[in-house]
């Protein structure tokens, strides 16, 4: 039984509704929901810890209907975008807060407290009003405070996104490691490199439909459609019609380029993407009986962190990431030829397009 | 004299609002100024007018007092809710505002009189409201309130809704959330419009001279001494009761020097 089952949720806000959400998470999954703003990924947060109401569908703990409780009988911690750390109370009362209202003891509350900002690496503030705190302190005060009292499933809306860059890691660590405790981890996000890094499944969620759930592999590796696709950060992506030609199977792009497929079963029509690190370039050196090996022109050239991106126009605008340490042709430089090839194994089918299709 | 034209701007600028300045401070200087020390002396000294200034700020604090009670939750309300008919329950709560005073205190007598619904229920526990504390407080009440639910549903407008949600999300109630996340957060404005309302009910004449002559507040004591003895015996007291204002108001002053307000970046979702 998962521990927390999503079933065909949906709401309406205004002009903006979450349509038929449905997924599962299991105990001590690191779900990751990816998605743009304004997708709904904060409102179905919000209708999971019980801070909105379905119109329909049902949400289960633990096999046990909690679509209509309130907050406080869920069990469910939400930890805020920017915190919601109150700012009218230092940082041991913000942690002492969720159990006052549960009328614990005041000396166990001091028990509770400082364990858990000890954890958290926060002792030290304790003391401090909150409103001078550093974004990282004031996300493990908001942390500490929400898993005070040990919820079952906790829900975390973009805890990176208003980190400074040099802490990200230390929070990304702890986060790990909460879950490698133990922890159900729900993470609402929009930068799906940060989802890779986290999720041991991913949900992308856009328009306010779950549109693809999996492994972060899974979804990287074979996106849905185009959105999911392009959000990926897949740049080469192209329509193309499928022709069978013997034994083999032959994609024409709409711009006319000719390529090879693998051995499978394609419609008439579809989209195929290939990730740009899969675009090899060709240096004259090893084998040549490569097969989509093509030729074009260099139209740009940008350095990345990692080493180079490069923009060739062969019929179509195909990108190809180069990273240090691999062959490059010797005069490559913008304006010039140069032949590259994508492997048949590489290039993927996008099964399912149509009405979530849109970006 | 001008260098250029921003020069003749600012010089416009400046001279229109020491006009206005000089405008509110003039009449109440002059008022001072016309006042001889022993005249002013006496009249503090003079038992009627002391019981007279306490009666008014005692009555207009225990107004406010007892009003809050319900003004802040619909200053709450109305801070956060949206339901139809919201705008119409604002123009409700702004009206005593715009109308005039003799005319809210001709609606409220007629509330309150021994033939109203309000007057024939205290009457039946014994309690006349006509000319008696009840009624002054109630037309304090009528004409100020605007102040203290505009002000607090300013103050809780501008608390991050987030925090609220987060505060039920860690189990809290509705009113726990209220009372210890809403209330200290909006602390500020509720005070502030508690100190408006207070300042605007003690120095209301026109319904309280209606609804209750006596026992007599300062503003109907001054207007009494005014139309049966003129100007000359009016402005002593009309002096004091300015500088009790004054006091109060500096001391409000004092107490909520505006701290750096805390900034809480608000939801987006």
């Amino acid at each position: 039984m998962p521990m927390l089952s999503v079933s065909n949720l949906s709401r309406r806000f205004g002009s903006f509704s979450l349509k038929g959400i449905t997924f599962d998470v299991a105990e001590g999954e690191y779900f990751v929901l990816l998605g743009r703003s304004g997708s709904g990924k904060t409102k179905l947060l919000e209708l999971l810890a019980g801070l909105e109401y379905p119109d329909s569908g049902n949400i289960y703990v633990d096999g046990v209907d909690k679509t209509r409780e309130r907050p406080q009988d869920r069990n469910v911690g939400l930890v805020f975008q920017d915190y919601a750390v109150f700012p009218h109370m230092t940082t041991y009362d913000n942690i002492a807060f969720p159990l006052r209202v549960r009328h614990v003891s005041e000396a166990e509350i001091r028990n509770k407290v400082t364990a858990i900002a000890a954890r958290m690496n926060i002792v030290s503030i304790l003391s401090r009003r909150t409103h001078n705190l550093s974004g990282g302190e004031l996300q493990r005060t908001a942390l500490a405070r929400t898993l005070v009292v040990s919820p079952r499933l906790l829900l975390l809306d973009e805890p990176l996104a208003s980190i400074d860059a040099s802490l990200k890691d230390d929070i990304a660590r702890l986060l790990r490691s909460l879950n490698r405790a133990g922890q159900t981890i729900i993470h609402v996000t929009h930068d799906f490199a940060e989802a890779i890094g986290m999720a041991t499944r991913v949900g992308v969620i856009h328009n306010g439909r779950l549109i693809q759930t999996g492994t972060p592999s899974e979804v990287f590796d074979h996106p849905v459609n185009r959105f999911v696709a392009r959000y990926t950060g897949v740049r080469n992506i192209f329509r193309a019609r499928f022709k069978k030609e013997g034994a083999t199977w032959i994609a024409t792009t709409e711009k006319g380029l000719r390529l090879i497929l693998e051995a499978s079963e394609y419609p008439d029509a579809g989209m195929l993407i290939i990730r740009s690190r899969n675009v090899k370039l060709f240096t004259g050196i090893g084998n040549t009986d490569k097969q989509n090996l093509i030729t074009g022109i260099v139209v740009e050239i940008v350095a990345t962190p990692s080493g180079i991106d490069i923009e060739i126009l062969a019929g179509e605008r195909i990108f190809a990431s180069i990273t240090d340490g691999e062959h490059l042709p010797e005069d490559l430089r913008e304006g010039s030829e140069v032949r590259f090839s994508m492997d048949p194994a590489d290039l993927v089918f996008i099964k399912r397009t149509g009405s979530d299709d849109s970006e | 004299m001008f260098r250029g034209k921003g020069d003749l701007f600012r010089w416009t600028i400046m001279v229109l609002s020491a006009l206005v300045l000089l405008f509110i401070v003039a009449p109440l200087a002059s008022m001072a100024l016309n006042t001889g020390k022993s005249e002013f002396f006496s009249t503090v000294a003079d038992p009627d007018v002391r019981e007279s200034v306490w009666f008014t700020l005692r009555i207009s604090f225990l107004s406010t007092l007892f009003f809050a009670a319900g003004a802040i939750p619909l200053a709450w309300v109305m801070a956060r809710k949206q339901f139809p008919g919201k705008k119409i329950i604002q123009g409700i709560i702004d009206l005593p505002v715009v109308i005039p005073h003799t005319a809210a205190g001709i609606a409220l007598l007629g509330l309150i009189s021994r033939e109203g619904v309000i007057g024939k229920a205290a009457g039946a526990v014994g309690l006349n409201l006509i000319n008696n504390p009840v009624g002054t407080a109630l037309a304090m009440a009528f004409v100020s309130l605007p102040f203290l639910i505009n002000s607090a549903r300013d103050g809780f407008a501008s608390v991050p809704e987030k925090l609220e949600k987060a505060a039920l999300s860690l189990g809290a109630g509705r009113s726990r959330v209220f009372f210890s996340i809403s209330v200290p957060l909006a602390w500020r404005s509720i005070i502030s419009g508690f100190v408006m309302m207070f300042a605007r009910g003690m120095s209301e004449f026109g319904a309280v001279v209606i609804v209750a002559y006596h026992p007599m507040t300062a503003p109907v004591m001054i207007y009494e001494r005014f139309s049966a003895f003129g100007l000359t015996y009016a402005r002593p007291l009309s002096v004091l009761f300015v500088l009790v204002a004054l006091v109060i108001f500096v001391l409000f002053r004092m107490i909520s020097v505006e701290r750096k307000v805390r900034q809480i970046p608000d939801a987006n979702a």
